[in-house]
């Protein structure tokens, strides 16, 4: 590199100029984009496919419900076994001897069997939540009150032997209990068609319950109102919700899956993030699609391809581009012309 | 939304080459970058009064 091009940021330009009014451009730019925004929004709308509750998934699809929460008390989930930031079931991602994710610690404990399971049921049975359930809606006032009354003592006393049970047994014993209802279930297909068993010990009662709640919309509630009032995080009932088939075939339908290019597309006919295509593409092909640490690979290959956009200049070969490729003069040809270059 | 003139809420098609596949909606965007990147190239500026 010569002398000339090393300063050439220091030397005052003493070629041609022209006037350039910032403001007039500006609004020039934003009227016609404001415009074609409205008239596009008008035209098209956006999105607006609804979003998945757990009530959803509860009530069209009982039985992967009832199989995924048993999962989560024997801790087969993949939120069982995701490790950093929820917890330490696996050391999560790594690139080479540098492992990221467990460098960042787990700074969201949760414990899938305790926080989608035993606490939203403990804490249901001491608010009245199985009215909802049952023949209230054709009930005149009396009866509603006598239905309350007991549907709730009988749902109460069972839900409290149940979890009695549960957490007076050892680590070993429920794994062992959900172990043996989940192959149950697996085996039968329909949760109605396993018949009730004491090898599975308290596990039927409690993802029973569980599914009613959910049925009725409360775990919704428990699970994203649990930090704050005002439901903003939803880590638990998505997490929840992705240890399931339900979400996975829905969002095959839409298109949305890893092997799909998820990533860029949107629900229905809309365009998605299609400027995410090189960073989609690069999970499609060998050796990052078929490696464990695919996330953490991708991630490096995109810091080095944003160094290398940021370090162009200073980079041999890369810097000559333009001079293999002279698209400036392209742009600037009346400059090119006048000056004779 | 009966209000929208063009409803995009049903299916997009979509073009596969081996495990790669895009929608069309998305391919259009991609195409329509493109060509307003080699509009921009093309189209001379505009010239300022007097000159």
């Amino acid at each position: 590199m010569s002398t000339k091009e090393k300063n050439v940021d220091l030397v005052k330009w003493s070629g041609p100029k022209r006037p350039y009014d910032l403001l007039k451009n500006l609004v020039f730019t934003l009227i016609p984009l404001t415009a074609l925004v409205v008239a596009f929004a008008l035209a098209f709308g956006s999105p607006d496919v609804r979003a998945v509750t757990l009530q959803d998934w509860a009530q069209a699809a009982p039985t992967d419900f009832v199989m995924t929460a048993t999962g989560e008390l024997a801790g087969t989930t993949r939120s069982a076994s995701y490790g950093p930031p929820y917890n330490n079931g696996s050391e999560g991602q790594a690139l080479g001897p540098l492992k990221l994710q467990k460098l960042l610690g787990v700074h969201i404990p949760i414990d899938p069997a305790n926080d989608f399971v035993v606490e939203p049921l403990k804490s249901s049975r001491e608010a009245s939540v199985y009215t909802t359930l049952g023949q209230w809606a054709g009930a005149n006032a009396d009866q509603q009150s006598k239905l309350a009354t007991d549907y709730t003592a009988a749902q109460n006393a069972g839900l409290s032997a149940a979890l009695g049970q549960w957490t007076s047994a050892s680590t070993d014993q429920q794994i062992k209990w959900a172990t043996q209802y989940k192959a149950a279930l697996e085996r039968a297909g329909d949760r109605l068609k396993v018949a009730a068993d004491p090898a599975y010990g308290p596990v039927q009662i409690m993802t029973a319950s569980l599914l009613a709640l959910a049925q009725g919309g409360i775990l919704d509630g428990i699970l994203t109102t649990e930090s704050s009032p005002y439901p903003s995080d939803f880590t638990k009932p998505l997490l929840f919700l992705a240890d399931g088939e339900y979400l996975g075939k829905l969002a095959s339908t839409h298109h949305l899956e890893d092997g799909q290019m998820g990533m860029i597309n949107e629900t229905g006919s809309y365009p998605g993030q299609f400027w995410l295509l090189p960073l989609a593409l690069l999970y499609q092909v060998d050796p990052f699609k078929s490696s464990e640490n695919v996330d953490a690979q991708v991630f490096a290959v995109i810091v080095l391809l944003a160094l290398g956009l940021a370090f162009c200049p200073k980079i041999p070969v890369l810097n000559r581009l333009p001079r293999l490729i002279p698209l400036h003069r392209v742009i600037w040809r009346n400059y090119y012309r006048k000056n004779n270059l | 939304m009966a209000l929208l003139a063009v409803s995009l809420n049903g299916p997009a098609k979509y073009l596969y080459w081996g495990s790669i596949s895009i929608s069309v909606p998305n391919l259009i965007m991609i195409g329509l970058i493109v060509l307003f990147f080699a509009l921009a190239l093309v189209i001379p500026f505009p010239k300022e009064k007097g000159k």
